[in-house]
């Protein structure tokens, strides 16, 4: 019975993104244009190397994972931090605020129904068109039931972050700023747009204690994973399944402590 | 009974930060720990039984509001109790929601992009509302208004009357025991204002709940209140029936002229005509606030009319503004 009150928030964002047929069409093209010039862009580097494996990874490897890569995000990028700080600038929060759910819970399955779109939209036909055109490039096998676990898994860690940094807007009543940067240092150190082989071995080093490589290069990892030992899978999903535990800890109580501070003036 | 709202002397107050002037002044802001302590509302003390409407009046930046966030558990006092329903709503923010439905007239909680019945239909399970309940209430909102064709609506599609409507009807959907109205009727036409008077009278009625209103629409205060409350810059000016306000400030209306010549100097003649009324000009209207019990506006004009070609004129009732004006000048008689 509970349940049902968060369902009716999926299925409520289901239909409310396929109002906008319009915006899916103007992401699909957008990502078509990154992903030409990150063909390119690869392409050139790998040329330039004069070496068919960089860091261990083939030109196609790269490819295959920045594609994959593109699709996640597309997945998972919920715009929470701008919904946070809009919200709190507009002051439309109080509303929310004053709903029988906890806000973060709120929100969450408030942007449910996107990932549901956005899964059908973006990140299963990319996988279909990866399959296909590398031939096997992506084991079919256990490793799907890792990579969808890892990816709920991933999708939270990337919320607890989206709400911790949405907090800090109580605070600046800005969003611009906070928001790219987060965004530019989520994408870096989470392997999104440079694979983390690439990264310089210390920085790799550091990079690997970070929740950030939790929410792309895990899954990606274990989804692409020649040989998937269980062992390196379970160290996969258990440092992920810490770090989701660690990020909803310290937003959790980072927007405990800060809740007093919202002076929303007007209505 | 126990009242449904409690409230004993409480404030609260917000830290600001002093700003400077200019660019090096900003700069400075940067590092600065200068703050100044802002109490938006001081000492407040006031008690609303169930199914009361109360009006809860003040010039922008009373504290209204504030005190409105402090009620349902938004914001937390800085000193002082209140009760909700008998618990303390900040503490209970989720369960206290429950009990209560908020309408702000300028920004919706209603899914922007969807028919206004899907909103219905969300907050049906939000609020877990059981299919009788939900049933009976679209029966009663049927009733009350032609509720069918906005239900298909998507509300980015409505006008702004139909939208505090709808806004309306969400707030009291799960029929909670009180209903804070701010400032609901802003923006709209007149029909479209007495259409959400009635209706806001006939939801008190029919489930008796408890409503309060904030307003600076004097009609919306006739139409609707029986008790009002008037706070300014935080403190509470007064806290009694609507008759009882009548009575200080009803006979007051205010005559606006226009005449041939330097205004400044014919209000000058007019307040010399007049000793015991106010006069005041701006650029295009000389004003005179005229108390009815002693002279009344006809005589008052017929007698400006002897001496100079009155060549247009306005009669404006009193504002709220005004009532809180005079009330805070001359204090609770």
């Amino acid at each position: 019975m509970n349940l049902k009150k968060y369902l009716s928030l999926t299925r409520a964002g289901i239909m409310e993104s396929l109002q906008f047929r319009m915006s899916t069409v103007i992401i699909f093209v957008g990502n078509l244009l990154y992903l030409i010039v990150v063909y390119f862009l690869w392409k050139a580097i790998y040329a330039s190397s004069g070496q068919e494996v960089v860091n261990g990874m083939t030109f196609s490897d790269t490819l295959i994972y920045l594609v994959l890569a593109t699709a996640l995000f597309n997945f998972m990028e919920m715009y929470a931090v701008w919904e946070i700080g809009r919200a709190i600038q507009s002051g439309k929060i109080v509303l929310d605020l004053i709903k029988p759910m906890k806000y973060r819970t709120y929100l969450f399955w408030s942007y449910s129904g996107s990932f549901v779109v956005n899964f059908f939209a973006t990140l299963f036909p990319t996988f279909i068109v990866v399959c296909f055109v590398t031939h096997g490039a992506i084991p079919l096998g256990l490793n799907l039931l890792y990579f969808v676990i890892s990816v709920v898994l991933a999708v939270m860690i990337n919320y607890n972050i989206d709400f911790f940094v949405g907090t800090i807007c109580l605070y600046t009543e800005s969003i611009w700023g906070i928001n790219i940067m987060k965004q530019v240092i989520v994408l870096l150190l989470s392997g999104a747009t440079i694979p983390i082989a690439f990264f310089p071995e210390t920085i790799r080093n550091i990079v690997y204690y970070l929740p950030f490589q939790s929410i792309y290069n895990a899954p990606l990892t274990l989804l692409l994973g020649k040989s998937p030992e269980l062992k390196d899978t379970a160290i996969v999903i258990g440092t992920q399944l810490i770090w989701f535990l660690i990020t909803y800890a310290i937003s959790r109580l980072f927007w405990k402590i800060s809740l007093p501070q919202i002076t929303v003036n007007g209505g | 009974m126990a009242p449904v709202i409690d409230i004993k002397n409480i404030t609260k107050e917000f830290k600001v930060l002093n700003r400077r002037e200019g660019l090096a002044g900003s700069i400075k802001d940067l590092f600065s720990r200068d703050y100044k302590i802002v109490k938006a509302v001081d000492n407040i003390t006031m008690s609303i039984d169930q199914g009361e409407i109360v009006g809860y009046l003040g010039p922008n930046g009373a504290g209204k509001s504030t005190t409105i966030k402090m009620m349902t558990g938004v914001l937390e006092p800085t000193s002082g109790e209140i009760l909700v329903n008998g618990k303390l709503p900040y503490k209970n923010r989720s369960k206290n929601a429950q009990n209560i439905g908020v309408v702000f007239g300028q920004r919706s909680q209603l899914w922007w992009a969807l028919p206004l019945v899907e909103s219905f239909k969300l907050l049906k399970d939000i609020y877990q509302i059981s299919d009788e309940q939900y049933d009976s209430m679209m029966k009663l909102y049927q009733s009350l208004v032609d509720i069918e064709p906005l239900l298909h609506k998507p509300v980015r599609q409505m006008s702004l009357g139909q939208r505090t409507l709808s806004d309306i009807l969400a707030a009291f959907l799960h029929n909670p025991k009180i209903v804070f109205l701010d400032e609901p009727t802003i923006g709209l036409d007149v029909s479209m204002k007495a259409k959400i008077r009635t209706l806001i009278h006939a939801l008190n009625k029919e489930k008796n709940t408890t409503v309060i209103l904030t307003t600076h629409d004097m009609g919306d205060v006739d139409a609707l209140c029986q008790r009002i409350v008037i706070i300014d810059k935080g403190k509470m000016l007064y806290d009694n029936d609507i008759l009882h306000l009548k009575g200080f400030f009803g006979s007051y209306r205010t005559l606006k002229i226009r005449v041939d010549g330097n205004l400044k100097k014919a209000s000058e003649e007019i307040s010399k005509e007049f000793p015991s009324l106010k006069v005041t000009a701006d650029d295009e209207w000389i004003s005179i606030l005229v108390d009815e019990d002693k002279i009344t506006v006809m005589e008052v004009l017929t007698k400006l009319q002897k001496e100079r070609r009155v060549r247009d004129m306005q009669l404006e009732e009193i504002s709220t503004e005004d009532v809180i004006k005079k009330i805070y000048e001359e204090g609770v008689k």
